[in-house]
C-alpha cells in the first residue's frame, strides 16, 4: 500500500500491524517525521497548513510492521475546524492497541503542551516527540526532558527530525508502550485549568537563557516591521525574479538549448531517417512540429530551466519561514481585495503551477477565499511553464514587452480581485497567524523537495506536451489545421490581427498554458502581434489539468464557467489591444 | 483600551478577549503580558510578541482585545 489520502477516520489495517497516529500543532515537523519514518515523500513547509487531509504510510521496525498516519496539525481538539474534526475522529476511533506520537515543538512549549494535555485526556498509549530541539538550543531554550516525562507521565523523546535524530527511538518506544500500557482514568481539565497546568509545567521544565538574539532571530524580527520589512520584501522578490529569469535565460542559452539542438535533435533525426522515408510520418516525427523535435525542445530546453529554478526559489522561501512574513506585510493590501494576507502563499505557488495552488487553498479559512484565490490563479497568474514560454517569445525581442505583459497580469489580478470580492458571498476570516521561526532550510530536505517537484513537472507536463505536439504535427501536416483556421479566421485574423497559423496555439493552449505561446515562436510576428498573442495566451484557458482540478474541487459548472470566462476575456482583451495598437500605429 | 491602539514596543496585560476559538487555541488568554512588535500599514495586522513567539492579529480582532498598559 502506498500513499493514501482521504477523508474519514476509519482506516483498515492488518491485525499484525501497529497503528501509529502522528498528532501535533501545525508546523512542528510532523511531515518530516512522517516521511522519514515511512520513506515516503510528502511536502513539508515552514508555515501552517501543510497537511490538510491525512496521509498514511507503512513502517517496518525490527521485523514488526506498522502503519503511520499523519493527522492534520491542530492547535486544539475541539472539533471546530475541519482539521480538528479529522484529528478528533482519529482519536475517538483509536484503541489501546494503537499508539499516539504527539509531536511537540521545543521552541514553543506552552502552546504545544496545551495540545499535549488534551491528547493525554484520551488515555491512549502516548509518547511525545520533542522536536526542533536544535533550534530551541540556538535560541537559548533548555528543556529538562526527565522532568517533562514525569509531568506528562509518558515517554518524551528529543528529536531533530530533519537529521534523523531520535526517530528510531520513537519507533522503539511505540512498540514498547502498547505492550505495557495500562489505562488509567485521566481527569479532564477545562480551558482555564489547562492553561494553568501548562504554565506550571513550563515553569518547572523549561529554562530560557537570556542569550543575545541570533542573526536569524534579529532578521526574523526585522522582516515583520514595515521598515525595514517592506524593502526586505522587495529585495527578496527581486532576487527571486533575478534567479528565475536571469539564471533561467543563462541555463537555457548555455546548457539546455545547445544540448537539445546540437545533440538530441540531430540524433533523433538520424535515427528516424534510418527507418522512415520523407513523408507525413517523417514530418510528424522530426519535421517542423515533429514530436521528437518540439516535443523535446519545448519542455526541456525552453521550459524546464525556469520551472526548475522557480521550484528552487519557492522551496527555499517555504522552508525558511519567510512566506508567512510576506503574508503579514501584504495583508493590508490583500484584505482590500477581500482575502487575507496569508493567501499570498497559494498565489505565489500559482506562479509555479495552478494545481498545488488551488489544492493549497483547502487550508485557507473561508470558502470565499478558496473560490477567490482559485479563480485569481486560474485567470490572471501565469504558471512557471508559461513564464518560460513568454521569456522565449518576448524576452528575446524586447524586455519591455515582457515586462508589460506582467504588469498587465498584475492589473488583471487586482481588477479580478475587486470584482470577485463584490460578487462572491461571505466574509473573509480575519488574519490570525503564528509566525514561524526564520530557519536556514535544511539542504537535504530542500534538495529532495526540489527534485520531487521538478520530477512532478516533467511527468505531468511531458506526456500532454508530446500528445499536444503530436496532435499539432498531425493537423498541420494533414491540412486539417488549414480548414479549422479557415473557420476561425474572422476571429484570429480580423479581430486579433494574428496570422491564421496562430490558431494552432489556441488549439494547443487548451492542453497546456505554455502551448498557447510556443507555436507563436515560429511565426515571425510583429511587436504588436507578439503582445496580442501573449495577452490572449495569458488569460486563455488555464490548461486541462487545472480544469480537471477545478471540476474536482468546485464542480463541473464552476469549472466550465471559469473556462468560458477566461476564453472570453482572452479574446476580448486581445482584440482590444490589437485595435488600439493598430490605431496608434496609424498616427 | 484595545490592543490595536497600543503604541509600538509597549507592553500590556490582556484583560478581555473576544470569543474566538483560534485565538484561544493559539494561547492568547486573559492575564497574559504581551508587547507590540509592529503594526502593518493600510489597516494590516498588529504583530504581538508573547514570550519568544510572534503572532499576527488582524486589526478587527485586535480592536476587540481589551488591555491594560503596563510599563
Ligand atoms: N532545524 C530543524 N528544522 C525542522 C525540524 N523538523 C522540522 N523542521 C523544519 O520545520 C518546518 C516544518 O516542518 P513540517 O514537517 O512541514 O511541519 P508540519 O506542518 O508539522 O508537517 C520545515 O521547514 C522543516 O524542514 C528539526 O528538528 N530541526
Amino acid at each position: 500500500m502506498g500513499c493514501h489520502a482521504a477523508d474519514g477516520a476509519e482506516v483498515q489495517i492488518q491485525d499484525d500491524e501497529l497503528k501509529i497516529l502522528l498528532i501535533g500543532n501545525p508546523n512542528v515537523g510532523k511531515s518530516v517525521i512522517f516521511s522519514k519514518l515511512t520513506g515516503m515523500d510528502v511536502m513539508t513547509a515552514n508555515y501552517t497548513g501543510t497537511t490538510v487531509t491525512y496521509t498514511m504510510g507503512n513502517v517496518q521496525f525490527i521485523r514488526r510492521k506498522g502503519v503511520v498516519i499523519d493527522v492534520p496539525g491542530t492547535y486544539s481538539l475541539e472539533a471546530t475546524s475541519p482539521a480538528e474534526k479529522v484529528a478528533v475522529d482519529f482519536l475517538n476511533n483509536a484503541t489501546p492497541d494503537d499508539v499516539i506520537i504527539c509531536v511537540l515543538d521545543a521552541t514553543n512549549l506552552e502552546r504545544n503542551l496545551n495540545l499535549a494535555l488534551q491528547v493525554k485526556e484520551y488515555g491512549l498509549p502516548t509518547i511525545f516527540a520533542l522536536n526542533l530541539i536544535d533550534v530551541a538550543e540556538t535560541q537559548g531554550i533548555i528543556i529538562d526532558v526527565e522532568k517533562l516525562e514525569e509531568e506528562l507521565g509518558a515517554p518524551v523523546i528529543p528529536t531533530v527530525a530533519i537529521r534523523n535524530i531520535g526517530l528510531r527511538e520513537l519507533l522503539f518506544k511505540s512498540w514498547e508502550i502498547v505492550e505495557k500500557h495500562d489505562k488509567k482514568p485521566i481527569e479532564k481539565l477545562n480551558e482555564k485549568e489547562r492553561w494553568d497546568e501548562v504554565r506550571r509545567i513550563t515553569n518547572i521544565v523549561q529554562i530560557t537563557e537570556d542569550r543575545e538574539a541570533t542573526f536569524l532571530e534579529k532578521l526574523g524580527d526585522m522582516t515583520l516591521k514595515p521598515w525595514p520589512g517592506l524593502p526586505i520584501a522587495a529585495f527578496v522578490l527581486l532576487i527571486s525574479l533575478g534567479v528565475v529569469v536571469g539564471l533561467g535565460k543563462g541555463l537555457r542559452a548555455l546548457v539546455f538549448l545547445p544540448i537539445v539542438n546540437n545533440i538530441v535533435v540531430p540524433f533523433m533525426t538520424k535515427i528516424v531517417s534510418l527507418f522512415v522515408t520523407e513523408g507525413i510520418l517523417f514530418n510528424v516525427l522530426v519535421g517542423e512540429y515533429g514530436v521528437l523535435v518540439k516535443g523535446i525542445e519545448w519542455p526541456f530546453a525552453l521550459i524546464l530551466p525556469y520551472v526548475f529554478l522557480f521550484y528552487i526559489v519557492l522551496s527555499f522561501l517555504e522552508d525558511s519561514g519567510y512566506l508567512p512574513r510576506l503574508g503579514v506585510l501584504v495583508d493590508g493590501v490583500l484584505s482590500k481585495l477581500g482575502i487575507h494576507g496569508g493567501n499570498i502563499v497559494p498565489l505565489i505557488m500559482g506562479y509555479g503551477c495552478a494545481i498545488p495552488a488551488i489544492l493549497g487553498t483547502k487550508a485557507s479559512t473561508s470558502y470565499k477565499e478558496r473560490i477567490m484565490v482559485s479563480v485569481l490563479v486560474s485567470v490572471a497568474v501565469p504558471c512557471a511553464a508559461q513564464t518560460g514560454a513568454f521569456i522565449s517569445l518576448l524576452g528575446d525581442h524586447s524586455i519591455l514587452l515582457l515586462v508589460s505583459v506582467y504588469i498587465l497580469s498584475f492589473i488583471a489580478l487586482a481588477a479580478s480581485g475587486i470584482i470577485l470580492n463584490k460578487i462572491v458571498d461571505g466574509t473573509p476570516e480575519p488574519m490570525l497567524l503564528e509566525i514561524p521561526n526564520l530557519l536556514m532550510p535544511d539542504i537535504q530536505s530542500l534538495l529532495k523537495k526540489i527534485w520531487f517537484r521538478t520530477k512532478g513537472f516533467m511527468v505531468e507536463a511531458e506526456v500532454p506536451m508530446l500528445l499536444g505536439v503530436g496532435f499539432a504535427a498531425l493537423v498541420a501536416e494533414t491540412g486539417i489545421l488549414n480548414s479549422i483556421s479557415h473557420i476561425v479566421e474572422p476571429l484570429v485574423t480580423n479581430w486579433l490581427g494574428l496570422p491564421k497559423e496562430a490558431t494552432l496555439g489556441l488549439l494547443l493552449g487548451i492542453i497546456r498554458r505554455e502551448l498557447a505561446v510556443l507555436p507563436l515562436l515560429e511565426m515571425n510576428l510583429s511587436t504588436l502581434q507578439l503582445f496580442v498573442g501573449a495577452v490572449v495566451a495569458l488569460f486563455y484557458i488555464p490548461c486541462l489539468s487545472v480544469v480537471g482540478v477545478l471540476i474536482k474541487e468546485f464542480g463541473l459548472k464552476f469549472a466550465i464557467t471559469i473556462s468560458a470566462i477566461t476564453v472570453f476575456i482572452a479574446f476580448l482583451f486581445g482584440g482590444i489591444f490589437n485595435h488600439i495598437g493598430n490605431f496608434l500605429l496609424l498616427l | 483600551m484595545c490592543l490595536y491602539n497600543l503604541g509600538k514596543n509597549k507592553k500590556c496585560k490582556i484583560e478581555k478577549i473576544p470569543s474566538n476559538h483560534l485565538l484561544k487555541s493559539l494561547g492568547v488568554r486573559e492575564g497574559l503580558t504581551v508587547s507590540i512588535m509592529s503594526k502593518q500599514p493600510l489597516g494590516g495586522p498588529v504583530i504581538i510578541q508573547m514570550g519568544k513567539r510572534s503572532l499576527a492579529i488582524a486589526k478587527d480582532v485586535a480592536e476587540k482585545i481589551h488591555i491594560e498598559e503596563v510599563s
